[in-house]
């Protein structure tokens, strides 16, 4: 490894929310952001200067659970525990649908790529909706709770949840594929040609599919429950959490069967989360402790540190800008912290 | 970063009726002030104020290489998973379980899920009992054992609705199946608040700190009985029995609340430690003081009390007074004063209830490698079967005290205070279905030094 000095990451804004900072996004142009939190509350900021926009307080009457930020369109959408999904629009606080879809938490939300379409979850149930709010589709009960969901670059919508994941054509909801697997599967990661699927799994494993062929296999040995995962913008690195170290398995050739990962080191503490920029190899991982580490995978397969940012508490989330230029920080203390690449 | 305290959880199971709801408002309504969240498996009429109340149904996760162990609960990790971001913590959280509900995988997500224990820990898991209906649940249904095998507490509830006689019968066949819970008696989940939360039940140094001891006494007497007496003198009076003596303590000022019943068997626990004081028939007895009544002449003998003033007395006997006919007869009138009320603290008979516990006690020191081999063989072999265990061991050579405790194949050791004074011994305890003591015994008495 080369020697280097690790510099910090340059703040461009931070914020703080009521509570902890649950879920959030950028708009297409990277000039807001929205978020959301524990206490219910919609905040939307200026992405370049950090002033709040506005904020609503406990618009979800126990929590917010999950937002999407349309992908082109200046609105956005948030479910939580009041089993609600509503439609905001984006500069001003004005609702644009407010959809009751049920009793239980709706903790799943997610525009489709093309912005037609919005699906959520509640319970074991997912829901589309068309942009403008109308049910499209709804599914049977799946086995287990939903625990995510997922578009594919193609239109499909995956689920998971214990047991299996699943593929449904995005505009009818019909079956496309089923890939089970007896364990709790409690996140999703595409690659960009929606062919491998990989899944952080309960039992500390992670665990990944080839859509084209069927074939699957698990990498396992996490000391933790490897949740937070991410695909590189070509789909041939996976980045995973489960350990105090960023582990990256990379899918070309033959691997990343019988190919040892390239282990991240830094982090003090647990992943929480870490997310690969959209349009290079860079990724950003934060942890337990608030330390946040910004990564280059270069192409003979050894890493750089780039910088180290801190925030106050545990990494709930992180955000790269569309365009790659600033990466946005959410933490349990409420925080938004966004630095600029 | 300073490692938060973390927020304790309890456990409420029991069958469908047996006041699990009843307990939990009285908890909440008790315990104003703290934040305390509850997750509910069956819909209940819970409706207090101040307590987020999330209804979440059982969802269990079995993994993919059928360890029974790794089985966790799915909709506790997420529900708990999402209070704990908060900025503001609970103090507390409860579970109430259906009564249906296993309690190996709600006990295992503590432990397998790093998640969940680095947030949470595990207090105790409370079991309740509705006394009218348990006799036929516990033939039927697994369940409702294996909820008394895991229980920390057992709150035998509506013992309005049943005798005292059944009420110690079947306080004798749950201490049979699990000899570490310990066993209230409510009519109305009217418990105190401090014998349900904050027990501590899976962090054995705070427990052992409290008693040194995992397990519930067992009584050297058999039965109790209590008598409303006035100054004067008396006869206890023994027909032929099936024992040539029997030890016996009578206390003053004696109650007849089951509390008070308890009270003074902890403290007659203590007389008979004592070596009891040989007593003749027609002799005296001592009150407050363990005696060994010669029975050994044939036909029917007595034995004088003295009575100062007014009061109760308790009988605390070795034996039943059915079997020996015991009456207590003034001596001037001949009149035979009947019991105010009357317990029994041990089996009369055997129940052939599958589950039960093993209790190891030994003096001395045992072998670390032996133990650690025998261990892993009895949990590998039986760990399906052992529900929950705990005890604490004198390792040779180790100055401390070892604790460890287990669910199924789980196990947790650490090395505790150290020895000190204390007398070096060890204790296991092991609550599971069909587990062959001799075998246990045996196994372990080969790891002493």
């Amino acid at each position: 490894m080369n020697a280097q000095s690790l510099g910090s990451l340059r703040t461009g804004w931070s914020a703080t929310l009521d509570d902890c900072a649950i879920s959030g996004g950028w708009t297409s142009e990277g000039n807001e952001f929205a978020v959301v939190d524990a206490a219910g509350s919609v905040s939307v900021f200026d992405g370049k200067r950090g002033d709040l926009i506005w904020t609503k307080k406990q618009v979800h009457d126990g929590g917010a659970l999950a937002t999407s930020v349309h992908p082109s369109k200046s609105k956005f959408a948030t479910t939580g525990q009041d089993g609600r999904l509503i439609i905001w629009n984006l500069l001003e606080p004005d609702t644009e649908k407010v959809i009751d879809i049920g009793k239980g938490w709706a903790e799943n939300v997610s525009w489709s790529p093309d912005g037609n379409l919005i699906a959520t979850s509640l319970s074991k149930t997912v829901y589309v909706y068309s942009a403008a709010g109308e049910e499209v589709w709804r599914t049977s009960d799946h086995q287990s709770t939903v625990s995510t969901i997922a578009w594919t670059n193609k239109g499909e919508l995956a689920t998971a949840c214990y047991g299996q994941v699943q593929f449904l054509d995005g505009v009818s909801g019909n079956l496309i594929q089923k890939l089970e697997w007896k364990g709790s599967l409690v996140s999703i990661a595409l690659s960009s040609d929606s062919d491998i699927v990989a899944c952080g799994s309960q039992d500390n494993s992670v665990h990944f599919w080839r859509r084209s062929s069927g074939n699957d296999s698990k990498m396992s040995g996490y000391p933790f429950k490897p949740s937070a995962l991410s695909f590189n913008n070509k789909g041939t690195l996976l980045a995973t959490g489960g350990s105090e170290a960023a582990t990256v398995w990379n899918f070309e050739g033959d691997g990343p069967e019988g190919t040892s990962p390239l282990e991240l080191d830094y982090h003090a503490d647990a992943i929480t989360s870490l997310l690969f920029s959209n349009h290079s190899n860079r990724l950003i991982s934060g942890c337990r402790n608030g330390t946040v580490v910004l990564w280059e995978i270069k192409p003979n397969n050894t890493e750089a540190k780039l910088g180290v940012g801190q925030v106050a508490d545990t990494v709930a989330e992180l955000y790269w800008r569309p365009d790659d230029r600033a990466v946005a920080a959410l933490d349990r203390q409420g925080g938004v912290t966004v630095w600029r690449i | 970063m300073n490692t938060p305290q973390k927020v304790p959880v309890t456990i409420l199971t029991g069958f469908l009726g047996s006041g699990k709801t009843t307990l939990l408002n009285r908890i909440l309504s008790e315990e104003h002030g703290k934040r305390i969240a509850v997750i509910e498996n069956e819909y209940g009429e819970v409706g207090i104020d101040q307590a987020l109340v999330i209804d979440a149904e059982e969802e269990i996760f079995e993994m993919s290489n059928g360890c029974i162990c790794c089985t966790v609960r799915g909709d506790l990790i997420r529900v708990l998973s999402n209070l704990m971001k908060r900025r503001d913590k609970f103090d507390y959280v409860l579970v109430e379980t259906t009564g249906l509900a296993d309690p190996g995988p709600v006990a295992q997500t503590f432990f397998m899920d790093e998640d969940i224990s680095s947030e949470y820990a595990l207090d105790g898991i409370v079991t309740l009992v509705d006394a009218f209906h348990i006799d036929q649940q516990l033939g039927r249904s697994d369940e409702s054992t294996e909820q008394i095998a895991f229980a920390d507490v057992v709150v035998l509830n509506k013992t309005d609705l049943a005798s005292s006689d059944s009420l110690d019968e079947i306080e004798t066949r749950i201490r049979e199946m699990n000899r570490m819970t310990k066993i209230v008696r409510a009519e109305n989940a009217d418990v105190p608040v401090d014998t349900v939360l904050n027990l501590s039940a899976f962090n054995l140094d705070q427990a052992l700190e409290r008693r040194p001891t995992f397990l519930e006494p067992e009584y050297p007497f058999e039965w109790t009985g209590v008598y409303l007496v006035e100054p004067g003198n008396y006869k206890v009076q023994f027909d032929e029995g099936p024992d040539p003596s029997m030890s016996l303590v009578i206390t003053t000022d004696q109650g007849s609340d089951d509390s008070d019943l308890r009270d003074n068997a902890e403290k007659c626990v203590r007389y008979y430690a004592e070596d009891g004081k040989s007593i003749l028939p027609d002799e005296t007895i001592p009150m407050n003081t363990h005696v060994e009544l010669n029975l050994a002449s044939g036909g029917s003998k007595s034995f004088d009390i003295i009575i100062d003033k007014p009061m109760q007395i308790g009988l605390y006997a070795q034996h039943t007074a059915e079997e020996f006919n015991i009456k207590i007869i003034t001596r001037d009138e001949d009149v035979v004063v009947s019991a105010v009320v009357e317990r029994t603290w041990v089996a009369q008979h055997e129940h052939d209830d599958e589950v039960g516990s093993i209790a190891i006690e030994k003096d001395g020191d045992v072998d670390q490698e032996k133990l650690n081999k025998w261990l892993s063989k009895v949990l590998g072999e039986k760990g399906i079967d052992i529900f929950r265990m705990k005890g604490f061991l004198s390792i040779s050579g180790d100055s401390r005290r070892f604790v460890f405790q287990g669910v199924h194949m789980l196990f947790d050791a650490k090395p505790d205070r150290s020895w000190d004074d204390m007398p070096r011994r060890n204790q296991l305890v092991f609550i599971g279905r069909n587990l062959d003591e001799d075998e246990m015994r045996k196994g372990f008495e080969e790891c002493l030094v």
